[in-house]
Parts: structure tokens; sequence; C-alpha cells
């Protein structure tokens, strides 16, 4: 009996197509943006930021400062050119540098003399947007920071202005006083520079994660693609679920009950319909987006599992929301509230790293969504949860939900509602 | 032994009394209308006969045993086709019935084989692969009554199965449902059609408001009103009295009264042409007065006060 219901609602989406081709297709397009935006292939990101610096101050201080822009952390996202005022601006009217940092004349004494707080001059490239706005914030950032240590070393800043100045002899066991000083003064501050409220949790080392693109070039792909997997499977879910209400509209779950007694084989039916056509668009979307995509899956059995376990949740989920709305309409709009925030909340939409610690350390572990997405990266990654314990806890909730659902839908039945 | 008894049945919703202790029997060979307006009761009557409702009271036998006991057994001797077409539109009218003699029981062979004979049955063999979304109104009516029959069922169950297609496509299905009833097959027919019920019942049972207010054949009904003929008076009508016509009352019953028409019977058999004199003789403005043979309308008429079309 399943397999005659089963086989009846998959050639009618057959026939009916374009709701399950547009919860196939937005995936692809949403990984293949993304990907290309900010993945392996795209040069690393936003690029390198070209700047130009003016350093009309030219002290052994700002030679420092200028040093540190070539040093390998900043070489990464920075492209200094080291240039005159005039150079810098003809550069920036001919659109060749984002930004120019100017580095005034009497910096560094105004610095080592703490006359006034340190200023930059900034000229931004009124042409481009996101790599100025992060010019200035470094430049933000570097005021603040010098500052900050201007006010706990002022003691020794007149013999610093001298070594700078060239004033006195270079003493190196002067030197390494000064920075024994700065050392400790630095260790000491260290507490008050956090906020009031902060956030720890030890973590445990696990194995190395072979992290994205470590061997894997395509790897943001897969990253992706399985967090799209899990929000759009849900969407598919919830579609096929809610046919349930279209077999109640068009009577053909009546003219059923007139046959056979009980409606358990018909939510088992519609169940197996969900299941099935979320495994359908999982090897779409999987499958696909190796394919696509150019990667492999490293552990494709395993993944297979993960997804029939996540295929029973969703049916599960959406058949239980859709017995609790009571209507197709309510159902569609709770279960697309309900599928956004679990997405967001279980890490599918953004990386487990970029969610607030709130939400990363207490929701993100409550949510099945996080559950199939951190078991399934971690599959393809390596140091995530085991795959098989998420399966379990997928399954179990699955079913207690798909239980649920049928005696919603039975009750309401029983009372006659059309 | 009927087919089907009915006994006190009754179905309340909250407040409403949608079916008030009806009672009927169907038997073989038998077509049974239930006639009666929109909202009458006829769709809770038979959503409870088939156990897509439990009543509140009374009970069903089914070829003599009651249908809550067994059932399973009860709904393979029955089909039943709901007013609306309950049927998949992406598929096949093969697929359709296909699918339903399968959920019916059916083997896959037999209800392939079964398929194509209601097919060739309700003249669809040539658009058998079509999908039913296709198909013009009646055709999808004649796919819907064709999946009640796939199990072959001794009772029948027709929930308006005519309702919103024209009169060929009604026609070729009313013909369709006189052959089933020569085979044998018992039918409970609710429509609001009085041509229908006139037409092809053999017994109706007129009901509204959950009230089964008559049942018989149609002459039986027609006898209700008294003598099969109704004098139906018009002109200025609006402040007749005949309760103060002297010896108007012994003569006729009133049947419906309005400000254009009068519509009476004789209480007894009796002459029509001197009813006819004696009517014409009252003391009213009369610009018209025929003489018609009572239809159901009138019986419902008689019955609720009001028309059956309103």
């Amino acid at each position: 009996m399943l397999r005659i219901l089963l086989v009846k609602d998959l050639r009618r989406a057959r026939r009916n197509p374009v709701p399950w081709l547009v919860s196939l297709g937005v995936p692809f397009l949403i990984t293949a943006l993304i990907g290309l935006a900010f993945g392996p292939s795209s040069g690393g990101g936003v690029g390198r930021i070209k700047l130009g610096l003016v350093d009309e101050d030219d002290s052994a201080l700002t030679r420092m400062l200028r040093g540190g822009l070539n040093q390998e952390e900043a070489g990464k996202y920075l492209e200094p050119h080291f240039l005159t005022r005039a150079e810098a601006l003809a550069q920036i009217d001919a659109n060749k540098l984002a930004a120019v940092v100017i580095i005034p004349k009497g910096f560094t004494r105004d610095y080592l003399t703490a006359r006034a707080p340190v200023k930059l001059e900034l000229v931004k490239n009124p042409a481009e947007s996101i790599h100025p706005a992060m010019v200035e914030e470094m430049a933000a950032t570097l005021v603040t920071g010098l500052n900050a240590v201007a006010r706990d070393l002022q003691a020794d800043f007149p013999e610093w202005r001298a070594i700078f100045a060239g004033d006195q002899d270079v003493d190196l066991r002067t030197i390494g006083r000064l920075l024994e000083n700065a050392g400790d003064r630095l260790h000491v501050a260290r507490d008050y520079f956090p906020p009031l409220v902060t956030y720890e949790k030890a973590t445990v080392a696990g194995p190395p994660a072979a992290g994205l693109g470590a061997g894997e070039t395509r790897g943001i792909f897969a990253f992706l693609q399985l967090g799209m997997a899990a929000m759009f499977l849900l969407f598919m879910a919830d579609h096929a679920v809610r046919d349930f209400y279209r077999e109640l509209n068009l009577r053909t779950l009546a003219r059923f009950r007139t046959l056979r007694e009980g409606l358990a084989v018909f939510v088992a039916g519609k169940v197996a319909y969900a299941v099935a056509i979320v495994l359908l668009g999982a090897v779409i979307l999987l499958g696909g987006a190796a394919l696509v995509f150019q990667f492999t899956w490293r552990s494709p059995g395993a993944l297979l599992g993960l997804v029939v376990a996540y295929a029973l949740f969703g049916a599960g989920l959406m058949g239980f929301v859709a017995a609790v709305a009571g209507h197709e309409r309510h159902a569609d709009r709770i279960n697309n509230l309900l599928i956004m925030i679990l997405a967001m909340a279980g890490g599918c939409m953004f990386p487990p790293e970029q969610l607030p610690g709130f939400v990363r350390e207490h929701l993100m572990p409550l949510m099945p969504t996080a559950w199939f997405v951190s078991a399934a990266r971690g599959l393809q990654f390596g140091g995530g949860p085991a795959w098989t314990g998420a399966a379990l806890k997928l399954g179990l909730v699955g079913g207690v939900l798909v239980v649920g659902a049928a005696a919603l839908f039975r009750r309401r039945l029983a009372k006659g509602v059309r | 032994m009927p087919l089907l008894r009915v006994d006190q049945l009754s179905k309340r919703f909250g407040e409403l009394v949608a079916v008030d202790r009806v009672s009927f029997e169907v038997r073989e060979g038998e077509i049974y209308g239930l006639l009666g307006p929109n909202g009458a009761g006829k769709t809770t009557t038979i959503s409870m006969l088939c156990g897509l409702l439990r009543p509140d009271g009374g009970g069903v036998l089914v070829a003599g045993r009651d249908f809550w006991s067994d059932p399973q057994a009860a709904r393979r001797i029955m089909g039943v086709v709901p007013q609306e077409i309950a049927i998949y539109e992406e598929l096949s009218g093969r697929e359709n019935l296909e699918f339903w003699g399968r959920i019916a029981g059916l083997a896959a062979a037999a209800a392939r084989q079964r398929a194509g004979e209601l097919l060739e049955a309700l003249s669809l063999a040539d658009r058998a692969r079509d999908p039913v979304k296709k198909y013009s109104g009646g055709m999808k009516r004649r796919i819907n009554l064709g999946c009640a029959l796939l199990h072959r069922p001794r009772l029948l169950l027709l929930d308006e199965p005519t309702v919103g297609i024209d009169p060929q496509a009604r026609a070729n299905i009313l013909e369709f449902i006189r052959g089933l009833v020569r085979e044998g097959t018992a039918i409970l027919y609710t429509t609001h059609y009085l041509e229908e019920a006139e037409t092809l019942c053999h017994r109706v049972g007129v009901i509204d408001h959950g009230r089964l207010l008559a049942e018989g054949t149609l002459e039986e009904l027609q006898r209700r009103i008294g003598d099969a003929r109704l004098f139906i008076m018009e002109g200025r009508l609006d402040g007749a009295t005949p309760d103060a016509w002297p010896g108007f009352r012994e003569q006729f019953r009133v049947i419906q009264q309005s400000e254009r028409q009068l519509v009476v019977a004789a209480t007894a058999e009796r002459d029509p042409a001197d009813c006819l004199k004696q009517l014409l003789a009252l003391p009213v403005r009369l610009e018209n007065v025929t003489l018609k043979r009572p239809s159901l309308n009138d019986v419902f008429l008689q019955l609720t006060g009001r028309e059956l079309r309103e």
C-alpha cells in the first residue's frame, strides 16, 4: 500500500516539477555566487587593498610602522605603495589606490611628548566603497592602539624620544630596560583589556582539522552546499508534507477514507513521499554540486545515512507543524519562518564561528540542522561530531514528530474538519 | 433485505443539528433519491454512511451488518462518489482509475483490466492517457464516478454527481447510472435537481434542515398534496384572505400564497371543471388560472413553505 501511495505521489511530482526545481536550483545559485566571490578561485576574499602611504615625518618610529605594512600577515591583505603626497593624490585621482594614509610631519614628536592624541590623515578613493572603509577601520584601530600605549608608557617616553631623535648614542642596555618595562606594563595591563563581560569556553584538542581549502581547493563549495542543502531540503520536505492538505482540499483523502479504514497508512505514505523527495533532492543537491563545483564527497555512504535520518526529521517536523497549523496557508508561513530560524541558528547559512557566542554555544547544539550540518561537514573536513550519533538523534526526533503529526491529523479529521 | 438501512441517524456540530434522526433504506436494484437544498444535510448523511464521520446517534446497517462493527467489510460493499471531483489532475484517467482500484484492494492486473472496462463504459477510452486536467467538466465527472466502481460495489452512494456539467454530459451520466441499477446495484443518490429526482429515482426522501420530511415514490409524494392536481391562480392577491371566503377551506388547501399568486389543491377528488368554476367565482380579480400536476417542488413547497430553487 505504501508503495502504491508513494508511486502515485512521485508521479504527480514529476508532472508538476516547478516547485521542486526552484528548491533545487536556488541552493546551486547561492553556493555558486558565494563560492565564486569568496572561494579560493577568487584570489582570497575581497583581494589585497592597494594602499598609499605618505610618510612626511620620516622618523624611526614611522619607519617602523611602514615596515609593519610589509610584514607577512599585513602583506596578505595590503599592497602598500610608499609615495609622496602629490604622487599619492594623483594615483587616487587615477583610481589606482583605494586610500592614502598620510603620517603628518611631527607625528613622532607629538606622540612621544604626549602633547596631543596622535592623528593620521586619510584620503579615501570615492570611486570605491569596501576597501576604503576597511582602511579607515584599520587606521582608527592603529590610532586607538597607539594612544592606549602612550598612556601606559608615558614615563618612558622621554628616553624613547631621545633614542628615536638620535640625541644620544644607542645604548643597548637602555633599550633592553625600556623594552622590559614596556613588556611588564603590557602584561599587567592585559587583565584590563578584555571587556567587562566575557565569554570563554575551553575546547579539548581534537584531531587536526583539514580546514577549508587544505588540500581541497574547492572545499568552500562543499562547505556551503551542505548548509544550503540542509535548509532547502527542509523546504522540500515542507512542500511534500503539505501535500496532505492538498489531498484534503481535493477530497482525495476523503475518497481514500471511504475505501480504507484508518489514517496511519496515508500519513505513512506522505512521510515516505517526503523522505523520498528529500533523498532525491539531496542526491541532486550534493551529487550535483560535486559534479558542478568539481570536488568529491569523502564519505558518501555515511553522508547518505545522515541524509536519510535528516529526511525523516524534516518530514516529521514539517508534518507536525502542518498538523498544528491546521491550514495549508498557515503551515506555509510558519514553516518558512521556522526553516529560516533553524538554518541560521543551526549554522547552515553562516560558518558557526560567525554566529554570536550565545547562539553558537547554547542554541546551536539544540538545532537538528546543526546536528546534520556539523556531522556532514565533519565527514568532509574532519573534526565534527560522529555522524552515527547525529543520525540517531535526527531519526529519533523525526519518528516522534511523525507520530505526533499523525495523531493530530487524525483528531482533526475525526472532528469533521474538511 | 435492504442493502442499506439508516436508522435514526443524527449528527450535531456544536449548536448546529446537521442531521436529525434520519431513517430510510435502500434496496438492491433501486435508486433512492435524497432531495434537498444546499445545506439540508445530504452530504453529512452520506459522510456518516461511508464512515467519514461518526454519527452522534442512530445506526447504519450495510447488508444487514452494523457499519462500525466491521467498517472495512462495509467499505468493500459500497462505492462513494463525492460531490467534489476527487481525483488527481496531474494523473491520466487510466492512472486515476488504476490507483483507486489498488486502494480498493484489487491486484495490479485486475485494476488494469477493470480500468480498461470502465474507460470503455464511460466513453473515455480514447482520452485514457491524457492528464485529467485536460478533460472537460463532464469527462472529469465521469472519471470521478468511475473511480468508485473499480471494486464493483453493490451499494453506490452518489453525492450530487452531476453538479456543474452541461445537459448532454448529465444525460450520459444518468444513463450510465440506470445501467448500473439494471445490473442490481443499489444507489443512494443525493441531489437538489428536481428533474433528476423525478426522472431517475424510484423513491425519494425529502430532506431539509437535517430532517427527513417525507419519503415515498413520486406518486406517493404527489398524493400528499391532494388529488394529484394543483390550481395556480394569478392576479391581484395582495389583500386576499382565503380563510374569509365562504366554504373555501372545506374545498381547497392553500399550498402557497404571494401577492401575485395563490396555489391551491382540492381537498378531495372532484371534477377539475367544478373546481375551476368555483375558483373563478371567488371575490378576487384573477388574470389567469392554470391547472397542473404537482411536482416534487410543490411537495417540497408544501412541506417546507419555500421552493427548492430559492
